[in-house]
């Protein structure tokens, strides 16, 4: 399996501009095409439906994982960590809106942590839509200084 | 110059528009509008963002959601892999008059950003007695 990193759309015109107040003609076909491809392709481009971005870090002593669920609540989230494999659900209810019944959707994701885990340290912290799961790593797995006597 | 922009309507209305150069490449977040008799309630997807880092603007018959998320990654971590992007969530919503701007109530939390806004009172629905 690949990894390749994803880049999200961004909204500059094709067209350089030289002054602030230039439109070029093409602006508004340019936005056009943009929306039909956005929604033609719009399952491809974007990550699958169910899938929240993910974002991996480390330090020498954590892994970190970080991903986005706006709009769970901290019940409604769980963290599983099963032989190296860190798995993060959740499930987002809106509201009942007159006429309408409570819907509830659910994600998950499964990411591999590439270090030795300490599973029972493990933490995670949800602030501002954001989900930090913090992995310590085992003694082992920390990179250490072995100074090697020359005779 | 700016006599020839002003003269011409279409590119006064671009003058004005510079507010978006100035944030650079952005993200469009996930959003939803729903509709009531009263008001429009819009939901806005707006991960890592604060308070804080939260823009609401309403001018000419736009509105314009800018957030930004503050938090960066600590010094000491290396970036493994990355999914997220760190650009400037931009949304802008044209509304034609059709909203009473003093009276949008909005609310942010768990990244989530809520505001409900009330529709102006021309174009609520009512009823036309005959006599």
């Amino acid at each position: 399996m690949n990894i390749v990193r994803y880049s999200y759309p961004y909204n500059g015109s094709l067209v350089p501009s030289t002054s602030r107040f230039y439109r070029s003609p093409w602006g508004a076909f340019e936005s056009e095409m943009d929306r039909l491809f956005a929604s033609a392709l719009g399952e491809l481009t974007s990550t699958p439906a169910g899938q929240f971005p993910v974002d991996l870090y480390e330090d020498k002593d954590n892994t970190y994982v970080r991903a986005e669920l706006p709009g769970v609540s901290r019940e409604d989230i769980n963290v599983e960590m099963v032989d190296g494999y860190l798995t993060v659900s959740a499930s987002r209810k809106t509201p009942a809106a007159e006429g309408q019944a409570e819907q509830s959707s659910s994600f998950s994701r499964s990411v591999r942590v590439p270090e030795e885990v300490q599973a029972n340290l493990v933490s995670a912290a949800y602030e501002n839509g954001v989900l930090t799961v913090t992995l310590p790593k085992r003694e082992e797995a920390k990179p250490k200084k072995v100074t090697v006597a020359v005779k | 110059m700016s006599l020839f922009n002003s003269l011409i309507p279409s590119r006064s209305r671009e003058a004005s528009r510079t507010a978006t150069d100035n944030v650079g490449p952005s993200l469009k977040p996930v959003y939803e509008i729903k509709e009531t008799d009263e008001a429009y309630g819009l939901t806005v997807f707006l991960p890592g963002v604060a308070k804080d880092g939260l823009e609401l603007t309403i001018e000419n018959q736009e509105l314009r959601v800018v957030g930004r998320r503050t938090w960066t990654s600590p010094a000491g971590w290396t970036t493994v892999y990355r999914e997220s992007a760190d650009a400037p969530f931009v949304l802008v919503l044209t509304h034609d008059n059709a909203i009473d701007a003093d009276k949008i109530a909005a609310e942010l939390k768990d990244g989530v950003l809520r505001a409900s806004l009330p529709k102006a009172e021309a174009l609520k629905p009512r009823k036309i007695t005959v006599s």
